[in-house]
Parts: C-alpha cells; structure tokens; sequence
C-alpha cells in the first residue's frame, strides 16, 4: 500500500542521475525519460521491486527519433508511470525487457513489426500482426511509409 | 400378408408418407411454441417443408478426409429405422392383433439406431469436431439406454409377460399406478435424451452451433438426417402414450373418441419436450451422464420395476 | 434451377463472417437474429457450419490475412447461395479506406449479391436489406 509520493522519491532516488527527463504530467501520470541502456535496470525496478503492473509498451515516429514508451501501474496508489527512451530513427535499438517481464513478448513483436525497432535478446521475434505475404523491412507507422506505398 | 400390403404399410401408411408429413407438422408446432414462448411470430406453417426442399437442391459436399460410403449411407440408415419403427408402433395401434411377439423389443432397438447413425456420421466425416460431438453421443447413449429400458419393462410385466406391442397397447394403462407414473416420468426423461434435446443436446450443439457430428453434411444427407430427428420427434411421443397411456388401441367400430384422447395425449408430451427444451440450460456431457446413472432416474427406475413387480405378483 | 433459387429464398440459412471488422456490424447483425427482431418469419436461421449455409453476411473491409480465408470459404459453401456485404467497411472499405492492410472491399475477394450500408447498419436495415434481396431472387424466377 504506496502512496503517490512515496512511489516518485523512491523512484527518483534509485534511478538518480540516470533520469534524462522527468515530467508529472497530472497527479497520477508521471513520465521519466531514459537512455536505453538504463532501460532494464529501472524495468526491473519497477517491475520486481515495486511490483507494479505492466500495461503494454507504445511506439511512435517523431521528428527527433523512435520514440517507444512502457507503462506500469501502481494501482492501488492509482498512479501510472511511463518510461520513455528516444531511439535513434536510422538504426533503433533497444535490449527487449521480455527476459524480465514475460508479457511484453507479443507487443514488442508487434513493434518490431510495425516501427522497425530491434529488440536485443528477445526469445521469439516472429511476424504477429501482418499478412503472411507482406514483405519484410516495410515498417507501415513510419512516416517514411506513404500513402501510395504497397 | 401379401408383399404389396407390407410395402403399402411401411411407404405410405403408418409408414413414410404418413411419418413424414407428422414430422413437418411436428417439427412445425415444436419451432412455434418455442418462438411463442419467447414472445415472437415464429416461421409459417410450411417452413419445415421448405427447409427439406432447400436442402435437396443444394450441394452435396463429401469431406476429402472422411469415409465416402459410410459418410452417404449413415443418414439412410437413421431414416429406414425410424421409418419401421413407426410403422410397427401404428400397426400395433390400429389393428391391435397383428403384430408378432417381442415387437417391443424390435421397436426399441430400431429406436436406437438414429443415434448409432448420428456417431457413424460423425465418425465417418473426418473433422475433429465431427468426432468430438460423436463421441459426445456415444456417451450419451450409454447413459440414458438403461433407465429407457428399464421403464420400458414396467408395462411388460403389467400385460402378464407378454412382449407384444397390441397386448400393450390393450392392457390396463400402465400410468394408472404409482409404479407406472414413475416408469413414465423417466421414459419421458429419456425421451429427451434420445431426441437430442436440451438439456441433454450435449452432443449436437456442443461445439455450440457448430452442429457437431453434423458439421461436414450438405444437401440431400443433411435433409435426410433433419427428417429422421423430426421423424424421431414424432415417434416417440406415440411410442411412449403406446406403451404406458393406451387408448388409441380400439377397434375402427369404437368411434373416434378413443383416437382423438390419445391423439391430445400424444400433443400433450410434444408440449412438455418443447417446454422442457425452452427453459432449462445445456448440462455438460459429464453432467448428463452422471444425473442418467444417478438416483434420480435410474435408481427411480429400478423402483418402479420393483414396485411393477410387486403388484403383479400379488 | 428456377426451383432451387425458390426454396432458398424461402428458407434461408445465414452464416456469419467477420474478414477484420471492427464488430459493431456484428454486434447490429448477432442483434437483428435475437427474438426481438424475430427473423425466423423469413426462414432465416443462423448456422455455424459453412456446410449449412445458404447465405454468407460478410463483415468488415476485408484485410489482407483475411482475403485467402474468405475465398476458401466461399468455395467451401454448397451451391446455389447468397453474399451480403454488410456494413460500409464491407461495401466499400469505409474509413479503413487507405489502409495499409486492406485487401479490398469484399466485392474484390468475393461476388456480392447485395450492398447493405451503414456504420453500422442497424438490424432493421440489415434486415431490409435481405428481405429485398429474397424477393428480388425470388421474383426474377418467376419471371424467367
């Protein structure tokens, strides 16, 4: 039983000087920006020490890169917490956290598919969503990918 | 007994002329008391009769996996049977004195083989749903055989022994004692059953309206085996009245009250199927088999063959 | 034939297929089939095997993995029978229109009998839409 405040010092206090960014969007939405080498130690945080509930990992092309965002959930503090890592958009790479959190497998799968992210070490990075006959290396949420491709 | 007469008795009456335009009725009044009861019009009156037209003219599909003989001849098997089954159960109404001895018997072995032709179908289709739901029926089988037979025995000891239907059918009605309304509410338990009928339909609609043992069938097969389950529905309820509630047995000379109570009889049981199918839930496969070899129906069973037995020794 | 297509008109067995809809056309279709909109007037019955089936209600812009699935099942449904496209998706691929994994509307998979739009459609258009395409099957026999 955390509440609220707990929850961000400790966060704060063990991930420290490793915070790239740290953003308290509402009182229950907090954003902290990651390099991606920093990823699986605060996922385990997270995750194994604190126990909160993963919820799903989001992709989006920016301007600035491969943006790719994991939600947990505290929630009986009712506060969800997101991590954000900016990859960058030529080659983005990033160490899976499916070792670490078993249901992660299929939506980074998914991402991989669609956005083009590799993710290092991930056990079954096999096509989930796409047709059998779509062609590899055409990730269709990029914003490369137009309206008049495939 | 002249051949043509017996062909005349098995095509066209009480044979299948007459057995299938009762079953469309039949088949008709079950799908408008079910849509009345859940507050709607329901399908007019020739709507079984389009339904096995629709069917003839459609393709028949034979499943490249399956047996091709057994997967077309299943359904001809399930319709003679209960073609001469009803045959029999009318003659032995209608002229009381011109059956054989052990027709009872015959009547309820030809009563199983619909069920037999279901699991050979199924069986034959060469889909796993198809097996599963076979299967499911071969199950079922098992379980409502025994209390099916042994309620039967009720009215054969009531007629002093005698296993002819006509006798039956002339003997004191075997529901005017307590050991013959218990023989009857099983056998109408076991009725339910054997017509695949919820709350015992684990079999066919199991894979939940994917019609299990009947899901590779098309066209003319798949009429043929609507006809024999609507058949079947016909079949039973007088087979049952026959048995345990006579009074259609009289004579042509006793005037047509005789037919006209037993045919209200016969309705009457056709409403408890269809009532009985609209309000109960599906029982899962264990469940069924469980309550057919529990206390509550075959154990009542037995006790209304002891108590049968007890007031005809005395 | 003439025959044929008449009793099907008359008792028509309805199988339904969802090609990457969203499901609101199929919660519309599974409500028009309810005792409420009381189908079974027409002859209309739901089945669940294709082997059944004499009218197949097709849902959805058809996706790409979708696309072989559907042609399989069109073959697999016993002659003479129906295709309703059901819904805009189905129609003409609805919003999904420029969708990178659209296949195509269901007319460019499949022949369709008759277009029922909306998004979605409700059960009495569904149903109307049927009703329209049993009489006009059913007429044009008579006719010849």
């Amino acid at each position: 039983m955390r509440d609220r405040e707990e929850i961000i010092a400790k966060v704060k206090e063990r991930l420290g000087g490793k915070v790239v960014s740290f953003c308290a969007k509402a009182p229950n939405r907090l954003y902290v920006g990651l390099d991606g080498e920093n990823l699986p130690q605060a996922v385990r945080l997270v995750f194994e020490e604190m126990s909160a509930r993963f919820a799903i990992v989001t992709g989006v092309d920016t301007p600035s890169g491969i943006e790719v965002l994991y939600h947990f959930s505290f929630d009986e503090a009712g506060l969800v917490l997101t991590f954000k890592v900016l990859l960058d958009a030529g080659a983005p790479r990033i160490d899976s956290i499916t070792p670490i959190v078993k249901g992660a497998e299929w939506i980074e799968r998914e991402i991989h598919e669609l956005l083009g992210v590799e993710f290092v070490g991930h056990p079954n990075m096999k096509r989930l969503v796409l047709a059998e006959d779509w062609p590899e290396g055409v990730h269709p949420l990029r914003r490369s990918y137009g309206r008049d491709s495939t | 007994m002249s051949a043509l007469w017996v062909l005349f008795l098995i095509v066209v009456f009480p044979g299948f002329a007459f057995t299938f335009l009762f079953a469309m009725f039949f088949a008709w009044i079950d799908r408008k008391v079910t849509a009345r009861v859940q507050w709607r019009v329901g399908p007019p009156f020739l709507q079984p009769l389009y339904d096995f037209v629709k069917l003839l003219g459609k393709e028949i599909v034979v499943p490249a996996g399956g047996s091709r003989v057994l997967f077309l001849f299943a359904p001809l098997l399930g319709l003679a049977a209960v073609t001469v089954a009803s045959t029999l159960v009318w003659q032995a109404n209608i002229w009381p004195r011109s059956g054989f001895a052990g027709d009872l018997i015959v009547v309820i072995y030809l009563l199983t083989i619909p069920s037999l032709s279901v699991i050979l179908g199924g069986f034959a289709s060469g889909n796993r749903v198809a097996s599963l739901g076979a299967s499911r029926e071969m199950k079922m089988i098992l379980s409502y055989e025994l209390p099916f037979i042994l309620a039967a025995i009720v009215p054969i000891i009531n007629a002093r022994g005698s296993i002819r239907l006509g006798d039956i059918a002339q003997t004191q009605p075997a529901v005017s004692h307590i050991s013959g309304i218990l023989a009857f509410i099983v056998a109408v338990i076991c009725m339910q059953a054997k017509l695949g009928l919820v709350p015992f339909d684990a079999a066919e609609a199991d894979t939940e309206l994917m019609s299990g043992p009947f899901v590779e069938y098309s066209g003319a097969p798949l009429a043929i085996i609507r006809l024999t389950r609507s058949m079947m529905l016909f079949v039973m309820p007088v087979f049952l009245v026959t048995i345990f509630w006579p009074g259609v047995a009289a004579p042509p000379q006793a005037g047509l009250l005789p037919a006209l109570l037993g045919s209200l009889k016969i309705v009457l049981l056709l409403v408890v199927v269809i009532l009985l199918r609209n309000t109960n839930p599906r029982l899962r496969i264990d469940q069924a088999v469980a309550f057919f070899w529990g206390p509550w129906v075959s154990g009542v069973a037995v006790l209304a063959v002891v108590l049968a037995l007890l007031r005809n020794a005395v | 034939m003439n025959l044929k297509l008449k009793a099907l008109c008359k008792s028509p067995w309805v199988f339904h297929v969802n090609t990457g809809a969203c499901n609101n056309c199929d919660i519309e279709l599974v409500d028009a089939l309810t005792p409420r909109f009381d189908v079974e007037r027409f002859g209309i019955l739901l089945v669940g095997s294709i082997r059944h089936a004499d009218g197949l209600v097709v849902t959805g812009g058809v996706t790409r993995q979708a696309a072989p699935r559907l042609r399989r099942l069109y073959e697999q449904t016993p002659k003479p029978f129906l295709v309703i496209a059901c819904g805009t998706c189905a129609c003409t691929k609805g919003i999904f229109h420029d969708g990178y994994h659209m296949a195509g509307p269901v007319d460019e998979i499949v022949p369709v009998d008759i277009y029922i739009p909306g998004c979605p459609p409700k059960p009495e258009a569904i149903i109307d839409g049927v009703v329209k395409l049993l009489r006009k099957v059913g007429q044009t026999n008579r006719e010849g």
